[in-house]
């Protein structure tokens, strides 16, 4: 009971500081704009018309928020390990590949076409994570070095195949032809803006939630994270767990090309489909504190801020690249409120031990299990 | 010696340049036990604020320094955040890198979207009398600009301050081993803010270099994965600037090279022979430390098979023309496999990331 209510207070307040990272981070970037002589109310106005103004408005905000949810996650599960994955956008490029060649290129019923190209993209996002993976496990390659230059490296591929063997030769914009229409992201019931991925999607947050918190596999990450040599010791084939991590966490991100290029309005596939959604996926597992569940409203409000950040700039010319840098004051006030938070409860724990309590009473040891 | 021609080597020594910068910083910061991987924000900052500086007051010193400027600047968030209040290291040079990134963006938008685009002057090179002359290496080593010159002198600089004044065991010492360091009377924090305050003017430098010293032109996004190449740099370069300087060296050749033979109609014979001669160091590295024999058997197969092909491709000089695109992909490959062939012994500073208050114990 008491270790419950501590636990519960504990992410209350990483909840709270991720919270007030969101809200200084966007007043310094209102203050920016004032700066640059936008009328601030005004822009403010917009940001919040544009990302939630209409019900139209709110569906689209939601199914920008998907993706992120989905690359969140593969974040978070590497993050758990210990890994950085930094190259989530090279894993999505490839996923976007392989699932646009599958859907051109296999002849398949509606449905099983679909199944088809959603999996060969899973295919292509653990196959560009397992190259940084097996650098890591086999060299020791620093991952946060080999996924980025690997993500460089799959934007050429990408732009190759659209201005060469996947072009439409009838276009003059490196593009694909028309997917077929088998290979489809259906929309959801009646909606024109929200798609299969929503439910795919908080599928994966219940799925991922139940792995980290309640699966063996979920308490050896934990090890790995917490003290890989003590893990080591303690008869963790810690790199296996970290391969595991890695690949899962392609998988998602694959996961996400193949959802963003069978779900495309103009279905087909052009440069730059995957742009953003890698950075954002970071900001949204950093903003997530690590927690599957903490993926839905953080991606909810970075997907809210491009939104209205559109409107912005269609409306008042306020560039929408202020979006990319108020991501990065949040998540450079993440980073602090970590340790903050820390330091707060420890002294207080201070102040407990210097009233007279004895230490043995406090809520020992409940701090690093989740 | 078709490609490697006196050309190649002097765009070599240009494209090495900002990386050189960089590296040298960031071995710096590293040495002292920051890790930085907000490099490429730091020098997105650089370049954009050197070359809006170059379009108002036209001086290529005054945008040095403003490019220099702004790289200490993101470098004190980055020390304040990481060395004051503790936070992941890893975590706010992620934030740097995405706040430079959106910072130059929206900025450049703002203040150069509605004019057309500005192509700033680039510096003269300075040629050095009497050594200019010198056949072969002339041209490539002293008729460059100024920045280039500093790039290579900094590598004895940097070398002579690590290891032969006090303030390099201090800088040593706050990577290696803190808690020595602060029992000698030194302070940790202080020592790592200078290291970092040096990774971000380096890297405004070399961000200024890039958007000044080459082509005069700011565009979003035009470090182009430098700032991670100079990361790299500094792992291949086992963390000594002579290391660092053969790392820089290694990459920005790769990035000439390509730009070359994205040109030709064939890849020439001498360039089969300088892949094939990589590959096989590369090769033997990883075989001197694989201890399973099967493992070693196959990787000497594998250098065997190299020297056939290469002397395949050697005599029949076949006509390999690959789309733009993937050349330009070729130097973020080679630094992937240059760090998969480093062997793992040593260098790396022992609390390299790790956070150091005065007041715990730290070993």
């Amino acid at each position: 009971m008491n270790v419950d209510r501590s636990v519960l207070r504990q992410r209350a307040w990483t909840g709270l500081y991720s919270v007030a990272a969101v809200v200084v981070g966007l007043v310094i970037s209102f203050a920016a704009i004032g700066l640059s002589g936008s009328p601030i109310g005004e822009s403010i106005r917009q940001l919040f018309e544009g990302a939630l103004g209409s019900s139209g408005q709110l569906a689209a905000t939601v199914a920008r928020m998907v993706p992120l949810v989905l690359v969140g996650l593969g974040w978070i599960v590497a993050a758990r390990s210990a890994i950085f994955n930094i190259g989530l956008d090279g894993q999505i490029i490839v996923g976007g590949i392989c699932a646009t060649a599958t859907a051109l290129y296999v002849d398949a019923p509606t449905g099983v076409a679909l199944v088809l190209a959603m999996a060969a993209g899973i295919v292509g996002g653990v196959l560009w994570a397992g190259i940084a993976a097996m650098l890591l496990a086999r060299r020791h390659v620093n991952e946060i070095i080999s996924t980025l230059m690997l993500s460089l490296i799959a934007v050429q591929i990408l732009g190759w195949l659209l201005s060469g063997p996947l072009k439409d030769p009838s276009q003059t914009r490196s593009q694909t032809e028309t997917l077929p229409s088998e290979s489809f992201l259906p929309y959801l019931g009646n909606s024109d803006v929200l798609k299969w991925d929503l439910p795919l999607a908080l599928l994966a947050v219940v799925m991922l939630s139940v792995v980290l918190s309640r699966s063996g596999f979920g308490f050896r990450m934990r090890l790995v994270s917490g003290n890989e040599s003590a893990a080591h010791r303690a008869g963790v084939r810690t790199t296996r767990v970290r391969v595991q991590a890695f690949l899962i966490s392609g998988s998602l991100a694959g996961l996400v090309g193949a959802s963003l290029v069978l779900g495309s309005r103009t279905h087909t596939t052009a440069e730059g489909f995957y742009e953003g959604f890698g950075f954002d996926g970071i900001v949204v597992g950093l903003l997530a504190r690590g927690s599957p569940w903490g993926t839905l409203p953080a991606a909810f409000l970075i997907a809210a801020l491009h939104q209205g950040g559109g409107l912005m700039q269609a409306v008042l010319g306020v560039p929408s690249q202020l979006v990319l840098f108020t991501q990065g004051a949040v998540v450079v006030l993440v980073a602090i409120s970590d340790p903050l938070t820390s330091r707060i409860r420890s002294r207080r724990a201070d102040a407990r031990d210097a009233s007279g309590v004895p230490l043995a009473m406090g809520p020992a040891g409940t701090a690093n299990v989740d | 010696m078709a490609p490697f021609d006196e050309s190649f080597f002097f765009t070599a020594l240009v494209l090495m340049t900002p990386i050189l910068l960089v590296a040298l910083g960031e071995l710096i910061a590293e040495r002292t036990g920051v890790i930085n991987v907000g490099l490429e924000g730091m020098m997105l900052v650089g370049a954009f604020f050197s070359y809006w500086m170059v379009t108002e007051v036209d001086s290529h010193v005054l945008g040095l320094l403003a490019g220099v400027g702004a790289g200490v600047a993101a470098a004190a968030v980055m020390a304040l955040l990481s060395i004051n209040a503790r936070a992941d290291q890893i975590i706010v040079g992620i934030g740097i890198w995405i706040l430079g990134l959106g910072l130059t963006s929206f900025l450049f938008t703002e203040v150069f979207a509605s004019r057309s685009q500005i192509v700033v002057s680039v510096p003269d090179p300075i040629n050095i009398p009497v050594l200019r002359e010198i056949p072969g290496v002339g041209h490539v080593l002293f008729e460059q600009t100024a920045l280039v010159y500093v790039a290579i002198l900094l590598v004895p600089a940097v070398w002579f301050v690590l290891y032969r004044t006090t303030w390099g065991l201090a800088v040593r010492a706050a990577g290696d081993l803190p808690a020595a360091a602060a029992t000698g009377g030194l302070s940790v924090r202080w020592i790592r803010w200078l290291g970092t305050l040096c990774a971000g003017a380096l890297s405004g430098a070399g961000g200024a270099f890039l958007a000044l010293g080459q082509v005069g032109i700011f565009q979003p996004e035009m470090t182009a994965g430098r700032g991670f190449l100079a990361l790299a740099a500094v792992i291949f370069g086992r963390w000594s600037p002579i290391g660092v300087m053969g790392a820089s060296f290694l990459f920005g050749a790769s990035q000439a090279l390509q730009l070359r033979l994205q040109g030709l109609p064939q890849v020439p014979r001498s360039v089969w022979i300088v892949a094939g001669a990589l590959f096989v160091v590369f090769a033997l590295n990883v075989l001197r430390q694989t201890s399973s024999g099967r493992k070693r058997s196959s990787w000497a197969l594998a250098i065997v098979a190299a020297v056939v092909v290469v002397g395949a491709l050697f005599t029949t000089e076949p006509s390999v023309s690959l789309p733009s695109q993937l050349w330009i992909a070729t130097p973020y490959l080679i630094t992937i496999v240059a760090l998969a062939g480093l062997s793992r012994r040593g260098g790396t500073p022992a609390y390299l990331g790790i956070p150091w208050s005065a007041g715990e114990d730290a070993v």
